[in-house]
């Protein structure tokens, strides 16, 4: 070989190694300041949501010279969790979904919390029920909130007056606010829908969940799914409704033009859609990209025949765990235990746009808070109507059945939804009863360890 | 004998790399997906052995059905068109046009813009009142054109379409075979007077067909196992599961619903039925194939 | 026969049909391209219009450099820059070690005999056809077990075990190599790692820089791979990076993001424009043959 070729086989060796050099390098952790103990913690959350919990990060830095919190924010994060978990090297905290509470609880994922909640004197008392309910799996305390949600409807007051309808006054049962929606749809002579009234699948995030809205149960709590019991059937036929006044096919359209849901363009604030059933953050979205738009929030109305579904809310929570097989645990309940305060949690809820789990509230958080109607949302949690997440670990598959059934029933050949329900129902309780088997098999094989 | 022998040392030493990997990195963990196909088992927990109770429960489960049925009929179409598309291209380029390079970057260029930006930009080239396709389709007297993406019927032919936007890939390795098609066979072959269409049919696909097999295998592998473009723009496989391909079963099976076990299985059969089709396809168009 | 002036005549019409549907296609293809780069330029307020916006109300040429600083204020430096340098050197080891091996073994499967041989393939392609998200959680566990996790071991070392398309392509084309070359100097006496550097992989330009670029590009846009086993944020690459563009709840300054996008597909695009000299200078090689 000539000295070129050595030439440059040589300059290739030499950029080869700093390259491994590079990669061994940059890939090892910062070390924590001195003397102290380094928490890892991974969120699910970016943007101005991950901002908001930085700001708790750094305050639980400063207040501490034990502890030092590391916070990561982590795409794809619950296989990152599962996985990391399994292979015995967890973060020291994770922050998760609250829906998928029943799965980290039957996984094992989460380690129980009770002997730090008696230790250092957490009470039940100061959560609202709901969520401090939701931490919980089998008797045992697995999840923190970090922040809670609820929703409500949102309606735009001026569209609502050009109506003829009263802001002031909005409707209590289904019956009516239908009537409301139904008048406010504008439609072009070629059928083309310009405007809605009301859409139940804008934006999309609750399709699943119209069930409960009727008072259907997902689940007996034993070993029978309930997706075509009679509420449910009524809830999608109401559901069914709204796509056959408009037509299947003017409704996808419609929603096809709309533009995403962070955008000026987003169907509620655009003012294209009238009325939605969105979140406590929502505010907080219109202040950015409509701050003129007149709207309210009121109570979901519930059938008439239902009284008993009054104030209906879907209550959600976002949640810390500490993984199974975590370096760190005191560390990180003393971190988890610092977001529970008072003081830390509004600062978080307020970073976030959302209301507090806490019972007890400061005048400064209702103060400051970007939404006018923070104190409907924190009041509808405690609703007995509210609806959480169905604790049973295959509830993820549930609701995307669920979303499926939605999809068919609104569907141009708008399925008949008895029939759409009962196949649900077949798919899945074969589902159900095999994990309640699986569950058995290794409870008893935990019991045979055991003794 | 000797200089068989030395041949073996000197085959295994060049492949000894891959020997290594493929123990190592492939056949070790896809064992272990076998054991765990005949297991129940969601990565925290110790597996429990369910024997082949995955594998009876996969075949009475209607949504394995209406997926692998949906994963086939995008195939069935897909692979063909592509093929046959990026050879076209991959020929019209071969000419010696001016301007070449940047035609053959341009049809590359899709194949590198990242997924998200891809799935955006289809959502509303589909719309079916503001979309390109649609106000095209309408401006040649079609009155009533299809809602794609929210049509159950036409969302996998919208899938189709945009797979053959992601031509450029096979197009780069026809384009490399091309290469080694010798000028002097067109030119022997013209002065047997062959047009354009025959020289191709005579010289260019035989020489080529090495590398048409392998974008054949690589296209049934694909197209069978299709999951990224579709899991982004139809979540769920919506509408109604229509695009609900049967990768994104598996997917959810083992990182949403927490059943590797039961996903492991799903594997293994998707696994043997894409070997079993691929060995049949090798087997037939081994005949057609032809090296030097 | 045709007289000679009709014949260019004719050869100038199928020129220009060649072309007009080039260009017609080209511009179906390059559609993408305008519109990520007509969004990069975009006030945020513009990028999720119906019906679509091409010409942006004003051209915010300074997208690029926000996005460029994304962050950087609270990380406390440029993470674009970082996660640039990251993704170069990975890249460059994954590049490198896919090359390298895959040539060896390529070689070995087209132009060596060895019992087995047929066999091995067989098993080589079957590789292909294991649907990944099965060998996740095994293959996870091994990197565990081997204490990678967290570094980037796990994302290039494999590289250089081989890998089963590469294999295959390169075997096709190896294969279809005229073997008198090679036979010839094999009774010169010379051996197989002369016959296979001077001889194979010179002809073979083409096919290696396809592997070369293919794996570029999958090793710059991999995401699976960064996202399941990197952990500290400084060690990110480019393409996880642009997750940080995208928020839970939307929230995705979709100008920025795209901005974010070119810039990362920019090296990609100049890579692949240099890569296309390697194939024209493999028709020069080639040629001689015949």
């Amino acid at each position: 070989m000539n000295r070129i070729t050595w030439a440059v086989a040589a300059l290739l060796a030499v950029v080869f190694f700093l390259s491994i050099g590079h990669t061994e390098q940059v890939a090892k952790p910062e070390p924590a300041p001195e003397g102290r103990i380094r928490i890892t913690y991974w969120e699910k959350w970016t943007n101005f949501e991950e901002q908001a919990m930085r700001e708790v990060v750094n305050k639980f830095n400063e207040s501490q010279d034990k502890y030092f919190v590391d916070m990561l924010s982590v795409s794809g994060i619950t296989n990152k969790v599962l996985l990391s978990t399994s292979g015995g090297i967890p973060p020291d905290v994770a922050g998760l979904f609250g829906a998928q509470m029943a799965q980290y609880g039957a996984l094992g994922l989460a380690r129980p919390l009770d002997d730090l909640i008696e230790r250092d004197g957490i009470r039940a008392e100061d959560y609202i029920p709901a969520y401090w309910e939701m931490g919980r799996y089998e008797d045992r305390h697995i999840a923190f909130p970090s922040t809670p949600a609820t929703t409500a409807l949102h309606y735009n007051a001026a569209d609502w007056r050009a109506g003829g309808f009263d802001p002031d006054n909005p409707p209590k049962t289904l019956e009516e606010f239908d009537k409301i929606a139904f008048a406010l749809n504008k439609k072009t002579a070629d059928g083309k829908l310009q405007k809605a009234g009301f859409l139940p699948n804008e934006p999309g995030w609750w399709n699943f969940g119209f069930g409960a809205l009727f008072g259907a149960k997902y689940w007996d709590g034993g070993d029978k799914l309930l997706l075509n019991s009679p509420e449910m059937i009524e809830a999608y036929e109401w559901v069914q409704k709204y796509h056959r006044e408009i037509g299947p096919g003017a409704v996808s359209n419609f929603k096809g033009g709309l533009g995403t849901f962070d955008s000026p363009q987003n169907g509620f604030m655009s003012g294209t859609v009238s009325s939605v059933l969105q979140g406590v953050w929502m505010a907080n979205f219109i202040q950015m990209h409509n701050p003129d738009l007149d709207w309210r929030a009121a109570p979901f109305p519930h059938p008439a025949s239902k009284p008993e579904m009054e104030g209906f809310t879907f209550v959600d929570m976002d949640i810390l765990i500490i993984p199974r097989g975590a370096k760190n645990v005191e560390g990180a309940w003393e971190f988890i235990k610092y977001v529970q305060s008072q003081e830390g949690m509004e600062l978080l809820c307020t970073g976030q746009a959302k209301h507090t789990p806490l019972v007890k509230v400061s005048d400064e958080f209702w103060a400051n808070h970007k939404n006018p109607q923070i104190k409907l949302f924190h009041a509808q949690a405690f609703n007995e109507a509210a609806f959480a997440p169905v604790k049973l670990s295959m509830w993820p598959e549930i609701q995307g059945e669920m979303n499926a059934v939605y999809e068919a029933i609104s569907g141009p050949e708008l399925v008949n939804v008895t029939e759409r329900l009962n196949r649900a129902q077949e798919r899945l309780q074969p589902l159900l009863e095999k994990e309640l088997r699986i569950r058995r098999a290794r409870e008893a094989m935990a019991k045979e360890n055991g003794a | 004998m000797k200089k068989a022998s030395k041949e073996t040392i000197a085959g295994l030493a060049f492949a000894s790399p891959w020997i290594i990997g493929f123990c190592v990195f492939l056949a070790y963990p896809l064992l272990q997906a076998l054991y765990l196909s005949l297991t129940d088992y969601n990565t925290l927990n110790a597996p429990v052995w369910v024997g082949f109770d995955n594998y009876i429960d996969l075949f009475k489960d209607e949504l394995f059905h209406k997926s692998l049925v949906n994963t086939f009929s995008f195939a069935a179409f897909s692979l063909p068109l592509s093929m046959i598309f990026g050879i076209s291209l991959a020929l019209l380029l071969n000419n010696q046009v001016k301007g070449l390079s940047l035609y053959r970057a341009i049809f590359y260029v899709p194949s590198l813009v990242p997924m998200i930006s891809l799935a955006m930009l289809w959502l509303w080239l589909f719309n079916g009142d503001y979309g390109i396709i649609n106000i095209a389709l309408k401006g040649i007297g079609i009155s009533n054109p299809p809602l794609w993406l929210s049509d159950a019927n036409w969302s996998k032919p919208a899938l189709v379409v945009m797979s053959l936007w992601g031509v450029g890939n096979a197009m780069v390795i026809y384009l490399a075979g091309l290469q080694n098609v010798p000028v002097s066979l067109y030119e022997s072959a013209e002065l047997d007077g062959a047009g354009p269409f025959r020289k191709i049919w005579l010289v260019t696909l035989p020489l080529l067909s090495p590398v048409i097999q392998f974008n054949l295998i690589m296209g049934i592998i694909g197209s069978l196992q299709v999951f990224a473009l579709p899991y982004v723009m139809f979540p769920g496989g919506a509408p109604d599961r229509a695009t609900y391909f049967f990768a994104m079963y598996l997917w959810d099976s083992a990182f949403v619903n927490q059943r590797m076990g039961y996903a492991s299985a799903m594997g293994w059969v998707m696994f043997l039925m894409i070997f079993a089709l691929t060995m049949v396809s090798i087997k037939l168009s081994d005949k057609g194939v032809h090296y030097s | 026969m045709a007289k000679p002036q009709s014949l260019s005549t004719r050869q100038m019409l199928q020129t220009a049909g060649i072309h007009a549907v080039l260009i017609l296609l080209s511009v179906a293809f390059v559609f993408p391209l305008l519109w990520m780069l007509s969004t990069a330029i975009k006030p945020l307020d513009e990028t999720m219009v119906n019906p679509p916006q091409w010409i942006p109300s004003e051209f915010q040429w300074g997208n690029f450099q926000e996005a460029f600083n994304y962050n950087s204020d609270t990380l406390g430096y440029s993470p674009f820059l970082q996660y640039g340098l990251n993704t170069i050197a990975l890249t460059l080891l994954i590049v490198a070690g896919t090359v390298i091996s895959n040539a060896l073994v390529g070689y070995s499967f087209a132009c060596l005999k060895w019992p087995g041989r047929e066999v091995a393939f067989g098993l080589t392609l079957a590789t292909m056809m294991v649907p990944f998200p099965v060998l996740m959680v095994p293959l996870f566990d091994l990197f565990q077990r081997f204490g990678w996790v967290g570094t980037f071991r796990p994302l290039w070392v494999p590289a250089f075990f081989g890998s089963a398309f590469s294999i295959y392509l390169l075997r096709q084309f190896f294969r279809s190599i005229p073997n008198e070359l090679s036979e010839a100097a094999r009774i010169d006496g010379c051996s197989e790692w002369r016959i296979f550097w001077q001889i194979i992989a010179p002809l073979s330009k083409p096919a290696l820089a396809v592997v070369a670029l293919f794996s570029f590009n999958g090793a710059w846009n991999d995401f699976i791979g960064p996202l399941l086993y990197l952990q500290d944020q400084k060690s990110f690459t480019l393409a996880l990076g642009l997750q940080a563009y995208q928020s839970q709840a939307g929230g995705t300054p979709w100008n920025l993001l795209m901005a974010a996008s070119l810039i990362v597909l920019g090296p990609v695009l100049i890579l692949f424009f240099f890569a296309q000299r390697l194939f024209i200078q493999g028709i020069a090689v080639t040629g001689i043959k015949g």
